[in-house]
This record gives C-alpha cells, sequence and structure tokens, in this order.
C-alpha cells in the first residue's frame, strides 16, 4: 500500500514558476510560467537550446535565484518555509560550477559533509571516492584536476548528503565515453537503490534517452512538451533509410520518385533516402522494394531520436 | 544558524590558508615588512626628537592590522568563493549568509590575532617592544573597536560585491588604505588640514589611535571620542550587515549569484 501511495506522490512540484530579468531597460522572460511535477523516485529530464530556461529553473528549484512568481515544493515543502528540511534533503551537481579550488577533492568533500551533517563523513568520503575512481588522486588540489575529475569530484559532493532529491545540470559534460557510460549507471544505481528522484538536464540526448523515465522539451522558458521519450519521438514523423543495391541504382532512384519519397544523398551502389511518415508506409516501401528484385547488399533504418525533436524545437526557435 | 555549518565553513577557510600561499603572506609577510619599515624609521626619527616615536609607530602598525585584516579577511574570502566558481554550491548547500558571514569573521579575527602575536614578538626581538606595556586594558578595547570597524569595512565591500560581482574586487584592497589617511594612523589629527580633520573626526578608528598617542605621551586619553568610536563602530556593523544582506538578496533577484557561481 505504502509503496503505491509513494508512487503517486511528487516530489518536486512546479506551478506557473515566472522569472524575468531587466537588460538595458527591456524585460526578459527566462522562465514563461512553467508547470511539471517529478514523481518520487522518477529521474526527469529537462532539455531544450541553448536560453531555454533550463538552467534558471534549477536554479530557482536550488533557491540560487529568486522567482518572479508562482510555487516551488521539494519533497511536498516550499524551500523558503522550510530551508533546513529541504536542503539538508536535496544536492545539487553541476559541470559548470567547482568545488573550491585550492581545497583537494578530499579536503572539499569533508566540508560540504560537514556542511549537511553527514555522520561518519571519513567512511562515507572514501566510498564516493572509491565509487567515481578518485581515491588515488582525493588529495590533489581541485585546481590541477583535468575536467572529467571535476565533474567526478562534484559528482561525489552531489552524493555526499544521500540526497532524497537531486539535482543534474549538465553533470557528464567533460567525462569520456567510459567514465560517462559508468557515471550514468552510477546515478542510475544510486537512483534505484535509495529511490531517488532526479531533475536532469543534458545535451547528450542519448544520455536522457538511456536515464529518463520523461522529459520536458523547453524554448523560449516555456516547456512545449512532456513525455516519455518513445512518445516524444513519435512527434517527428520521419525515417531515415539506407540503402545499398548491388546493381540497378538508377532504377532504385526512379522507383522511389514514383513512390514520393525524398532522397537524401546518393553514394556508391547506395541511396540514403527519407520518409516523412509513419513507420507502416516506410515498410510497405521497403517491402515493395524486396518485391521489385532489387538485390540489396545493405539495409539500414533509421528512427527518429531525441536528437531530431531537439534541432526542430531549436530551429523553430 | 547552525554551529556544525560555522565549523565546516571554518574548516574550509582554514585550508585556504594553508594551501594557499597568498593567504599567507597576508598575515606573515607583509604586517611583518611593514613594522620593519615602520621600525627602522622611527629608529632613525627617534634621533632626531624627544617624542617616543618609535611606540607610537610601532603601536598604530600593530593595532591598525586589526582594521586591515578584519576587512580584507571578509571581502577576500567572499571573493575567494567567486573566483573559484564555488557560490553555486555553496549557497545550493544548507549555508545561510548569516553562517558564512560569522564564519569569515571569526577566521578573519583568528588570523588578525596569528598577526597581532607575530608582530608582537617581532617588536619585542628587533625593537625591545612591548605593545602591551602601553596599557593592556587600552590596547584589548582598542583591538575590539578596531576589529569591529574592520568587520564593519569588510560587510561594505562585500555588499558590493554580491551586488556588483568581481568587477569591483579592487576595492577589496583599496577601501582600507583609502581610509589609512584620514583614520590618523601615524599623525595626531591636530596635524591634518581642516577639510581633512573634519573628515577624520567622524572616522571611529581616529579616537583609538589619538588615545594610543595620548597614552605613551601621559596626557589624559579622550574617553568621550572612544565611546563615540565604540557606538559609531557598532551602529557602523549592524548597517553594514543589513546592507549586506539586502545587497544578497538582490541579487539572488539578479541573477548575479547565480551567473558569479
Amino acid at each position: 500500500m505504502y509503496f503505491w501511495l509513494n508512487r503517486f506522490m511528487h516530489d518536486i512540484e512546479v506551478q506557473n514558476l515566472v522569472k524575468t530579468f531587466r537588460e538595458k531597460g527591456k524585460v526578459i522572460t527566462a522562465v514563461d510560467g512553467i508547470s511539471f511535477s517529478v514523481r518520487k523516485g522518477e529521474i526527469f529530464g529537462l532539455l531544450g537550446p541553448n536560453g531555454a530556461g533550463k538552467s534558471t529553473t534549477i536554479n530557482m528549484l536550488t533557491g540560487l535565484l529568486e522567482k518572479d512568481s508562482g510555487t516551488v515544493k521539494i519533497l511536498g515543502f516550499e524551500p523558503e518555509k522550510n530551508w533546513e528540511f529541504v536542503k539538508n534533503s536535496s544536492n545539487v551537481a553541476t559541470a559548470y560550477s567547482w568545488l573550491s579550488d585550492v581545497l583537494s577533492i578530499r579536503q572539499n568533500l569533508r566540508v560540504y559533509a560537514r556542511l549537511y551533517g553527514v555522520k561518519n563523513h571519513e567512511q562515507k568520503i572514501n566510498e564516493l571516492l572509491e565509487l567515481f575512481e578518485l581515491k588515488d588522486i582525493g588529495d590533489r588540489k581541485i585546481i590541477r584536476l583535468s575536467s572529467g575529475e571535476n565533474t567526478r569530484a562534484v559528482l561525489c559532493k552531489g552524493l555526499i548528503n544521500s540526497p532524497k532529491v537531486l539535482f543534474l545540470d549538465e553533470c557528464t559534460v567533460g567525462l569520456d565515453p567510459d567514465i560517462a557510460d559508468k557515471t550514468r549507471s552510477i546515478i542510475k544505481g544510486y537512483q534505484q537503490k535509495n529511490d531517488c528522484t532526479i531533475l536532469f538536464t543534458s545535451h547528450y540526448m542519448y544520455e536522457v534517452e538511456e536515464l529518463c523515465d520523461r522529459i520536458a522539451f523547453m524554448s523560449d522558458g516555456k516547456i512545449i512538451s512532456i513525455d516519455t521519450s518513445s512518445n516524444l519521438k513519435k512527434l517527428i514523423k520521419k525515417h531515415t533509410v539506407e540503402i545499398a543495391v548491388k546493381k540497378d541504382v538508377k532504377l532504385l532512384k526512379e522507383f522511389l520518385k514514383t513512390e514520393g519519397v525524398d532522397i537524401i544523398f546518393e553514394k556508391d551502389n547506395g541511396i540514403v533516402f527519407e520518409v516523412t511518415t509513419e513507420k507502416d508506409k516506410m515498410y510497405k516501401i521497403i517491402s515493395k522494394i524486396f518485391h521489385k528484385g532489387f538485390m540489396l547488399s545493405n539495409l539500414h533504418v533509421k528512427g527518429p531520436t531525441l536528437d531530431d525533436i531537439f534541432i526542430k524545437i531549436a530551429r523553430r526557435k | 544558524m547552525k554551529i556544525h555549518r560555522i565549523n565546516a565553513l571554518l574548516l574550509k577557510y582554514y585550508y585556504i590558508t594553508i594551501n594557499r600561499v597568498d593567504r599567507l603572506f597576508d598575515i606573515i609577510y607583509w604586517p611583518v615588512l611593514d613594522l620593519f619599515i615602520w621600525g627602522f624609521t622611527a629608529l632613525y626619527i627617534q634621533k632626531l626628537s624627544d617624542v617616543n616615536v618609535l611606540s607610537m609607530l610601532m603601536g598604530a602598525v600593530i593595532l591598525w592590522v586589526f582594521v586591515w585584516r578584519a576587512s580584507q579577511d571578509i571581502a577576500v574570502f567572499v571573493l575567494e568563493d567567486f573566483w573559484s566558481r564555488n557560490l553555486y554550491h555553496l549557497f545550493t548547500s544548507p549555508v545561510r549568509l548569516s553562517e558564512h558571514l560569522v564564519s569569515i569573521i571569526i577566521i578573519g579575527f583568528l588570523r588578525a590575532l596569528a598577526t597581532f602575536a607575530l608582530m608582537w614578538a617581532v617588536g619585542m626581538v628587533f625593537y625591545a617592544f612591548n605593545i602591551l606595556d602601553i596599557s593592556p586594558l587600552l590596547i584589548s578595547f582598542s583591538v575590539l573597536l578596531l576589529t569591529i570597524f574592520g568587520w564593519a569595512i569588510g560587510l561594505f565591500v562585500a555588499a558590493f560585491i554580491f551586488r556588483f560581482g568581481q568587477r569591483i574586487q579592487v576595492m577589496a584592497w583599496s577601501v582600507t588604505f583609502l581610509l589609512s589617511p584620514f583614520a590618523c594612523v601615524f599623525y595626531p589629527l591636530s596635524a591634518l588640514p581642516e577639510w581633512a580633520a573634519r573628515i577624520a573626526s567622524v572616522i571611529p578608528a581616529t579616537y583609538v589611535f589619538e588615545a594610543l598617542r595620548a597614552m605613551i605621551n601621559g596626557i589624559p586619553v579622550n574617553q568621550a571620542g572612544l565611546l563615540y568610536s565604540l557606538i559609531s563602530s557598532i551602529i557602523l556593523f549592524v548597517a553594514m550587515a543589513f546592507f549586506l544582506q539586502q545587497s544578497f538578496i538582490k541579487s539572488k533577484k539578479t541573477g548575479l549569484l547565480a551567473k558569479g557561481a
């Protein structure tokens, strides 16, 4: 019963959130009345082009920026009214802000562990350094770290208080693919083990797709759409098909023209074409190609990706 | 306000002090160098005059440390967080502005005491000058007063940093020096031209250095001046703390805190 009730609880609730800035006498609306809620134990992605309002939103949720209007509730409480509880139960990691650069990783973590009132903090610090493969360089100053090491150090700080709500703002920027993959596994593992709620922003679409249960697309300070990645991808009716034939490229080209298909480009013994339609029509065309007796040497179908949605939104802007 | 968070920040500033050569130079190199320059100058002038120049100059240099350190440490430690882009993590944690300031004030005072102890030792060894011989009561009172005044200046500069960001960081080093000619650190109020004396007479530190010279010369101390100095320093401190709080709120509204972070 408790488990099911938990599923319906929202750890992050945002209602009509607005933030404007004044710049040279002009009022710029950075966040324009957005509303969303994140369920307990959910990883929620916030996506959008630069200037969409993602970081402004996170800054308001974490108390670094004052909102103009709207309400924010974290774990059921307004942060301004329940400062201690909300701050001690949440944490933030971003690649764009460092820990104190003249301190070592371990010294920084000691400071933050004390700030959050973490018990047995040396043990916790050792566990985190081990987890993020930083144990050997734990005594190295932040200023001497590579950007990937710095990002991992920030993630250690983000988990120092075992937060119930975690804000991750572009937290895998600068990591090499292997470490980025491990980091995503650690985040996912931590979330599953602790039933933690995560608000996640990233420019890497595959990462968002891999991690997030639901995604909100932002543009010009507004939320365009909120859904799962598979439902969002349905917004784009586009499939790209790459076909290589052993011969008769010309005939294939003519056939595709009669089917009303846009050919993106041709290459040696092959054609890459785009079908701007539902899956069904694409399968019909491929099936006809087989029936016409074309000898295929390669066939590769690529469905719409979150990148396509991102680009579409960015260009519309 | 939570003690464990103040302790955490004190630990952080302790780490900065031991890790960063500049912050060690602040409490060792510059004050000791200052003491040597003024000490040798005083020894030279002493030969030309009957006045106890050595005690006056050395006492002034040692006491000025409290204004200097108290003001500069608040501003520089706030700047440290701007420089290392660490404000984001600091102010998304449970830390409150008041805890941040109390920790900086405490570390600044401890650093000033360390400098004071070092200068006292250097004064004793190289010039046979013991500042506590002047009057332990007056020196203790002066330390308290100058520290409060220094904190007020530091809060004023920190408020500007939170309001306008790093572009006005030069204030961290310049405001105390701007005040020093008018605070009558090395010369009496009567030595100033009338326009400068008017400015000096409203600066709380002026009456401390006047009292120091009076005590050394064996003339009565202006107690009303010291009382004015104490009251005005406390009022300034409270006013600047309020100003800083307002600047911090403003920086959260304008987004400077998030951008600077």
